[in-house]
């Protein structure tokens, strides 16, 4: 589960336009997600709020055998009146959902937020739906900028945001601090902190520069730890990227009139049916670090592709990431087998030490009710039926009556309402990993009522007289 | 007299190298290992070879039944070797990003990821030469040190022994900690094992022991409580302080427990954090538990004390304990004055803290004179401290030159009037309320903490010793001069002439300083005892009022007793009638 300071986080990136994804330490974000999801320990307890649309708050409470907690709070300059932040209304894709779609490289202001509330494959979601899903399918002033037919970089003020964030872990009295502050449409600095008392110095600081072109993506970062250089670059190129108005900041005209995603992705069929069928983006990245003071390094070189939105097939993303100094190949494969389905498998591979490691991990959408859900057969097995409302009706008794059949039923509504329909009825996730030592992950992820839950156990398939190596539940609640 | 040591026994023995090597594996294995060693140290092979160390004797010191100290010199050449087998991560980046918070963690993709090695080293050839001192005695186990370092050589092996870099790394390495390991640990081990073989019952016992050490040791490093007492409650003489004091010299490092020195550590760094932890410090008063007066202090101790090394925290303790040097001074004056070899015994443990002293008392007259415009609620005893450290450094200067010739005193007393007006303007204004609470207090309080060593609100410490007189007609001199308009006009011309005729023993005087002396002891027990919480305004005031009454009452008391019976004056005093301050009411 994405935290909710972390889910606000991604709101403002939205808010502002910014591309999270596009860099490259997000290269394979979605087997990482997908196998690597956290599971829970112990019981833990979220109460967050968007007091204001400027201001969160968020408070944890944990028991794993001692009690613990944090307190945190959240600032960002520019509302973030479109996102729901209640917990009853949060749209649990956005917060649960690991399969991350790509994101426009050309629209960075409105699209990708909502793509990734997204969870239909292949067909562009309605603006309605988004609507729907999100509040405002996009923020005001982004939108009013965008709908004036004016460049949004003609206003500075929108890319001049910031965010500011701080949390304390009590019983620890560990303290993280971190701002993000946007200086021009492509360039943001991220400055994040952590003061404890058993670190050496008190505490670290990590400075992020990013810069963000759409069609490549930089980041130099420095941390006070080791004094650590790092860069990070991310390069795309094919399917979109290398279309002829590849240029994220200028948009074509098409567009300035109409800022909607129908717009956007009618705009993407166009330019894929001329690019010859190549619905795919790849991208290629590598990274660097040197610490200063240990005089110690390390690097590794990456490639992705990954489908694009307008991909009318099955969704995939697949990655190679090579670290040649450690003589590491990493390959991961995931992909979004139906739209309440994602799977992933990720293959290690030392060339020096000849280790090897594999992992497999999936997401099963449900929505179904979560105690049907979990005390019904295994959700996996009987998943397959009723993804619709069964059809077929009792003929009514008013036709019995006069021994005729029913009126035909008005035809089902077109496709796009129905499945948003169900997006909003998507009631929990499962999720599932195993990797080559046996271990296995498990957690449910849902909501009931206005509660969103989270329950996760690792089993040792190993040692099968005590499987379960960690319980967890979380409980969060937001407003 | 001859030793017979059996070597090859031990290696004929079939079990005896499983067994060690277990041992050995669980020790290597129980602490936390860095994250570099990804997986448990196994003892692959053990061997202690053929071939004998060779031990000689120089010299035996002490010889009995249950005691044994001696100087042995050691060598050994043998064949004995050790080869440990783990699995080291390689890859740097891994290691430190696995030790660092994921907050700040710069995320790399795969420049992180593990490649670990499986390691072996063999520890061969080793050469030992050492000298050691060898002390046994049944009630304190076997204490070996040695006088030099005793690794001669050392042969490393390891898997990457054709990369150099890495053999010269892993050979310096290990070599820097097997040293550490023989000089510092193995002592400590043998100590510890020679514990439990041979007096159990110590083990445990230990902690008590030291507690009690340290109630009595504590004192003589001129930083004792003013109320030293012994485990029993019973008030030490000054004398006996400071016999204490005179071997207490090289074993002051023992009083300050390495645990102690940790958490001190541990509290001084919380400071830079935002870390709440306060660690319980054995055997100390926390400066804000003991009352708003010393939050000052409190704050001005951390600055100088940043980085706990030995030295610094002794100093930090010195200037802790500052508020109750008089009465280590009182016992320095009383040894001081009849011998010239003692006195110096007195002097080490302050000067120590003198040259401090001198640093922290400038800055605490700062402190004073801005004290002096806060409430008289707060200032009875947030002075405490400063007055009576700034005391206590006078008297310092003062101690130091004791020894000389008389005539000098005046010229040590025009040296310090600018320290004794800030001593003595601040001493007054506390005063009366320090008599308030004495009296008021002295019955609520005759129980205090039982944390807190008490001193029995009696007429004790007065007639303790009679040296103390001496101590106490130096201080009328920073006394009369108190400006404050609540010193008795009667007790003005006494003290002034003692301050003039030092050796004229004006009781009046003396009365008023063991009065004081009195008062700070109290004073100090109460701060302590009340454990922080002031005093309410009402309250106070109503004391204040009272203690002035009650101090001019005894003033005037003093003043007629002694015109009455001068001569009669100080033995009848001291040995039969109590400071009529302390009376138990």
């Amino acid at each position: 589960m994405r935290e909710f300071m972390n889910y606000i986080t991604n709101a403002f990136y939205g808010a502002t336009g910014w591309n999270e994804d596009n860099k490259y330490n997000e290269l394979n974000a979605t087997s990482r997600e997908l196998i690597d999801f956290p599971l829970s320990r112990g019981l833990r307890l979220t109460l967050s709020s968007l007091a204001t649309p400027h201001f969160a708050t968020s408070y944890q409470l944990g028991s794993v055998g001692v009690v613990d907690g944090s307190i945190s709070y959240l600032h960002s300059s520019i509302p973030l009146t479109h996102i729901a932040a209640q917990s009853d209304k949060i749209p649990l894709p956005a917060l649960l959902r690991c399969y991350r779609r790509l994101h426009d490289l050309r629209s960075p202001g409105q699209q990708h937020y909502i793509l990734d509330a997204d969870p239909l494959s292949g067909l562009p979601p309605s603006p309605q739906s988004a609507r729907a899903l999100l509040g405002a399918a996009s923020d005001a002033a982004v939108a009013g900028g965008a709908l004036d037919g004016g460049d949004t970089d003609q206003d500075p003020g929108i890319h001049t945001h910031s965010l500011l964030y701080g949390r304390l872990y009590l019983p620890k009295s560990l303290l993280e601090g971190m701002i993000i502050k946007r200086f021009t449409q492509a360039l943001q600095v991220q400055v994040r902190a952590v003061s404890e008392q058993s670190l050496r110095n008190g505490g670290t600081i990590l400075g992020l520069v990013q810069y963000d072109k759409g069609k490549y993506g930089l980041e130099g970062l420095y941390s006070t730890d080791g004094g650590l250089l790092g860069f990070r670059g991310l390069y795309n190129f094919g399917g979109d990227a290398s279309s002829s108005t590849c240029d994220p900041w200028t948009p074509t005209p098409g567009e300035n009139s109409n800022n909607n995603n129908n717009n956007n992705n009618n705009n993407g069929h166009a330019q894929a049916g001329e690019k010859e069928r190549i619905y795919g983006r790849f991208s290629v990245g590598g990274e660097l670090y040197y610490g200063t003071l240990n005089k110690s390094g390390g690097m590794s070189l990456g490639a992705r592709f990954a489908t694009l939105p307008a991909h009318r097939g099955t969704p995939l993303t697949a990655t190679l990431t090579i670290n040649p100094l450690m003589g590491n190949i990493n390959a991961t494969y995931a992909l979004l087998a139906r739209e309440y389905c994602s799977l992933a498998t990720r293959v290690d591979f030392n060339v020096y030490s000849y280790e090897s490691e594999w992992a497999v991990g999936m997401e099963l959408w449900s929505n179904r009710r979560p105690a049907g859900f979990l005390l019904g057969a295994s959700p996996s097995n009987d998943f397959e039926p009723e993804p619709y409302p069964p059809k077929k009706k009792e003929r009514s008794f008013q036709a019995k009556m006069e021994w005729r059949l029913d009126d035909p039923e008005p035809e089902p509504e077109p496709e796009p309402t129905p499945k948003t329909r169900k997006n909003d009825e998507y009631k929990g996730v499962l999720k599932a990993r195993l990797d080559n030592n046996l271990r296995m992950g498990l957690l449910w992820e849902g909501r009931a009522k206005s509660l969103i839950f989270s329950i996760g156990t690792g089993i040792d398939l190993h040692k099968l007289g005590e499987p379960f190596r960690s319980l967890g539940l979380e409980v969060q609640y937001s407003s | 007299m001859a030793f017979n040591f059996n070597w090859s026994p031990l290696t004929a023995d079939a079990g005896f190298y499983e067994r060690a090597r277990d041992l050995l594996t669980t020790a290597l294995n129980k602490s936390p290992k860095p994250p570099i060693i990804v997986d448990d140290i196994f003892v692959t092979e053990l061997n202690l070879g053929s071939v004998p160390p060779d031990l000689e004797i120089l010299e035996i010191g002490d010889l009995a039944e249950d005691r044994f100290r001696g100087i042995f010199k050691m060598c050994y050449s043998g064949d004995a070797f050790l080869t440990l087998a783990t699995r080291v991560q390689a890859n740097p980046l891994n290691t430190y990003i696995s030790a660092k918070p994921s907050f700040t963690s710069p995320e790399p993709l795969t420049a992180s990821s593990s490649l670990t090695i499986p390691l072996q080293i063999t520890l061969s050839e080793i050469k030992l030469s050492a000298f050691i001192i060898l002390v046994f005695s049944k009630q304190k186990g076997l204490t070996i040190v040695f006088r030099n370092d005793p690794l001669e050589s050392l042969k490393v092996s390891s898997t990457f022994d054709s990369i150099q870099f890495v053999r010269d790394y892993l050979q310096k390495t290990i070599e820097m900690k097997l040293r550490d390991l023989i000089m510092d640990e193995l002592p400590a081990i043998i100590h510890r094992l020679s514990l439990q073989l041979w007096c159990p019952d110590q083990v445990p016992k230990e902690d008590e022991e030291a507690k009690e050490e340290s109630d009595a040791a504590i004192n003589p490093l001129a930083t004792p409580p003013l109320d030293a007492v012994d485990a029993h409650g019973h008030r030490l003489d000054p004398a006996e302080i400071s016999s204490l004091s005179l071997d207490g010299g090289p074993e002051t490092q023992s009083l300050f427990s390495q645990k102690n020195l940790e958490k001190m550590d541990a509290l001084a760094s919380a400071h830079r954090t935002s870390s709440l932890l306060t660690p319980n410090i054995l055997e100390v008063v926390f400066r804000a538990w003991a009352g708003q007066s010393d939050k000052p202090d409190a704050t001005a101790t951390p600055a100088s004390t940043p980085n706990l090394h030995w030295t610094s925290s002794y100093q930090g303790s010195v200037h802790t304990y500052t508020f109750s040097d008089n009465s280590s001074q009182a016992s320095g004056h009383a040894s001081s004055r009849p011998t010239l070899v003692s006195m110096g015994s007195a002097t080490t443990g302050l000067s120590l803290g003198s040259g401090r002293h001198s640093k922290a008392g400038r800055k605490k007259k700062m402190r004073v004179v801005n004290l002096r415009s806060k409430t008289a609620a707060s200032e009875p005893v947030s002075e405490i401290g400063s007055t009576s450290s700034q005391a206590g450094d006078s008297h310092s200067e003062a101690s130091t030159r004791t020894p000389m010739s008389e005539p000098v005193i005046p010229t040590t007393i025009r040296e310090v009037p600018e320290n004794d007006l800030a001593a003595s303007q601040s001493k007054v204004r506390f005063r009366p309320p320090t008599d308030a609470t004495t009296s008021a207090r002295a019955s609520e309080s005759s129980g205090p903490r039982a944390a807190v060593p008490s001193v029995p609100v009696t007429a004790q410490p007065s007639r303790a010793a009679s040296p103390q007189e001496h101590v106490y007609t130096r201080q009328p001199s920073m006394f009369p001069s108190s400006p404050a308009p609540q010193t008795s006009a009667q007790e003005m011309p006494p003290s002034y002439s003692s301050r003039v005729s030092q050796k004229a023993e004006s009781t009046a005087s003396i009365y008023a300083d063991a009065k004081g002396q009195q008062q700070q002891f109290q004073q100090q027990q109460q701060q302590w005892g009340r454990a922080g919480p002031q005093p309410d305004m009402s309250s106070v005031i109503l004391e204040q009022a009272w203690i002035t009454k009650i101090a001019g009452e005894i003033a005037r008391r003093v003043y007629d007793e002694k015109n009455r019976n001068p001569a009669f004056w100080e033995d009848s005093h001291q040995h039969d009638i109590p400071p009529p301050a302390y009376e138990p009411r």
